[in-house]
């Protein structure tokens, strides 16, 4: 009933060294990521902690292959050192392996649940029957099987992110990179969509990298790294809470 | 629980099920696209109205080609339309012409012109009183026609008892179009060429826009002293036994004709009478104008319009790029969301270019739109719309999936 299996528990899937990152404000640069090491593990909830300006979205743009460091090497799941490969070649990468979940939902107002979902199957090159399929599928399991023709404007914003999650789940990647994805939601559906992500990491392997400032997600995680200014202040494992305290805004 | 929610859903999803992404959004966000489709809709109306104007002038001035009795008409050998240049043939080719076994009547277009007054009906018919002087005064163009039934110079759309009209001596028949320009009414009296003629008829469809054309019949013509009485007359008008052979006959004159003469069927002369009309350099340089002006509005509104569109979907347009959706894939849905623009411009223009030919209609004012003519304007609208669509692709390098980070 499930999309399929996709790494193989405790291998690890990412691995960072060195990365370092400036952007250019007027005349003085300022370095974000500060020579930062990181590496994650299949079927592990990664949660990347900090506050605001902290470094932790640029952080997993690096690692993504979204925003290109200006040193440090990536090596991600069979490819080593990502950012050697060309431009098309990253594409085709988190083509194939990459799931993301926005703050935003990012949905086309034009396209149904079920259309949203489909759109980057397509891409992927599956088959029309293929992608409808795998749509469902992936619709059904973050409980939307109800709504897949309704277009954004007729969901709700924990629907919305749903939608998003199904859309990234549905490719069956081996990486999910989320950015702050509760934060645009109330408590309620913020629950469902961080045990989504729990899900995708323990029942498919997934090595799922959140980032987020809401101490109350902690909770979940396999393994809890704080950031601040650019550095690792603590990085620790944990047996995941197996009944969280409900989150609340 | 949901049955009745789903099998409404599943109605509206089936509608879109197979739709592109760029075909829903225009759907979809139908008002975003609004401006783009009026600036194409006015941009091809612009064009065709301005050639399906020229079209319609070219189209009344050969109404009398269109409409007339002939199957075959008969032209000096260079000349490549009924009026202008020297299209009349010797007076000793008709016996010729009536040699071929299918040929039934051969008569010849007798033209004439001068000025035509109109007079003061009131006080023409107040008793005992001078006859006035003219009034207004114009130049018009006279055609004669030969009133014996059958006759190839009577227009096929001539009702019987026009033409019995036209028997009366000094008898005139003018087109609706011409009347105000002349200043007269059917059943008024007007002074041609010093003559005292009578409005008895009124056709609609032979709007001239050079000049005012008034039909007479050739007996009329001749007691004016105007009609052709030299070795030369004007384009030979041949009726044939069956209208069917006209290509048949025509090829069996032509390849008799020695260099003497060319025969045409009659749609072949209309069609190279509209063709000699763009030969005007007046009219092609008024068309191309038309045609920049309204690329240039249809692009400038067309890119603006879609550059906005693309804006409003830039977030959308970077996740799909975070996803591993690569730029070629993201033009093509750009350059395809523009093909559709220009689809639904083309309708929308077509449209409107339909409903102007109506309003000009209800004024007597011909328009035409033959098939390539339309078929170019489309094209047009196509590559307006495409152009923009490349104009705009500049646009997508604003979608760094990086910035959806915060």
């Amino acid at each position: 009933m499930s999309t399929s299996a996709s790494g193989k528990h405790g291998t690890p899937a990412i691995e960072a060294t060195g990365l370092v990152k400036r952007f250019k404000t007027g005349r003085t640069y300022i370095e974000v990521l500060k020579g930062m090491n990181f590496d994650a593990t299949h079927g592990d909830l990664t949660m990347v902690m900090g506050p605001s300006g902290s470094g932790k979205s640029t952080l997993i743009a690096a690692l993504s292959g979204l925003l290109k460091p200006d040193e440090g090497r990536v090596d991600i799941l069979d490819v080593d050192d990502l950012w050697k490969k060309s431009s098309g070649r990253i594409d085709r990468f988190r083509l194939d392996h990459c799931g993301f979940i926005f703050q935003g939902f990012n949905l086309f107002p034009a396209l149904t649940a079920l259309q949203q979902v489909k759109i980057v199957l397509k891409y992927q090159g599956l088959s029309p029957a293929e992608q409808d399929r795998r749509a469902r599928v992936a619709l059904e399991e973050v409980g939307l099987g109800h709504r897949m023709n309704q277009r954004p404007a007729e969901l709700s914003g924990g629907e919305k992110q749903r939608v998003a999650i199904a859309r990234c789940l549905a490719k069956s990647p081996q990486l999910i990179f989320a950015d702050e994805p509760t934060s645009a939601l109330d408590g309620e559906n913020g629950q469902v969509v961080i045990r989504l992500l729990r899900r995708a990491a323990v029942e498919h392997g997934a090595a799922v990298i959140c980032v987020t400032h809401d101490p109350r997600l902690e909770a979940w995680a396999d393994r809890v790294i704080k950031m601040e200014d650019g550095y690792i202040l603590s990085d620790e494992k944990r047996v995941p809470d197996p009944n969280p305290a409900p989150l609340a805004h | 629980m949901f049955r009745s929610d789903t099998a409404r859903a599943g109605f509206k999803g089936a509608c879109s099920e197979s739709m592109s992404l760029a075909l829903s959004t225009l759907i979809y966000e139908w008002r975003r696209y609004m401006a783009a489709v009026v600036a194409l809709a006015f941009s091809g109306l612009l064009v065709l109205a301005f050639a399906g104007m020229f079209m319609g002038m070219g189209k009344s001035f050969t109404a009398t080609i269109d409409r007339s009795g002939a199957d075959v008409m008969i032209l000096a050998p260079g000349a490549t339309q009924l009026f202008g240049g020297p299209s009349g043939v010797p007076r000793r080719l008709i016996p010729i012409i009536y040699q071929h076994p299918e040929v039934e009547v051969v008569d010849y277009i007798d033209l004439s012109g001068g000025r035509f007054e109109s007079m003061d009906q009131a006080a023409l018919r107040a008793p005992g009183a001078t006859p006035p002087q003219g009034q207004r005064s114009e130049s018009v163009m006279v055609t004669s026609i030969v009133t014996q039934p059958g006759n190839p110079t009577i227009p096929v759309d001539y009702s019987e008892a026009l033409v019995e009209a036209l028997r009366q001596p000094d008898a005139v028949v003018l087109d609706e179009t011409a009347l105000t320009r002349l200043g007269v009414q059917l059943g008024d009296e007007a002074i041609y060429n010093g003559h005292r003629v009578r409005v008895v008829g009124v056709t609609r469809g032979y709007a001239n826009f050079m000049q005012p054309g008034m039909v007479m019949s050739r007996d009329t013509l001749r007691r004016y002293g105007e009609a052709y009485n030299g070795s030369r007359v004007g384009p030979l008008m041949v009726r044939l036994r069956d209208p069917a052979r006209a290509e048949v006959v025509v090829a069996q004159l032509n390849a008799g004709a020695n260099g003497q003469y060319r025969a045409w069927t009659r749609a072949e002369l209309s069609a190279a009478n509209e063709a000699s009309m763009f030969e005007e350099g007046i009219i092609v340089v008024m068309l191309g104008f038309s045609v920049f002006l309204g690329g240039l509005i249809g692009i400038a509104i067309t890119w603006q319009t879609l550059r906005g569109a693309i804006l409003a979907n830039i977030k959308e347009f970077a996740s799909l790029r975070a996803l591993g959706v690569g730029m070629g894939s993201l033009r093509r849905i750009i350059v395809e969301l523009s093909f559709w623009v220009g689809i639904v411009g083309i309708g929308a223009s077509f449209l409107l270019t339909w409903l102007i030919s109506l309003l000009a209609g209800m004024f007597g004012l011909p328009m035409a739109f033959p098939l390539p003519m339309c078929l170019a304007v489309s094209a047009l609208l196509l590559i307006i719309a495409l152009l923009s669509g490349f104009l705009s692709l500049g646009m997508l390098q604003q979608s760094q999936p990086a910035d959806l980070l915060r």
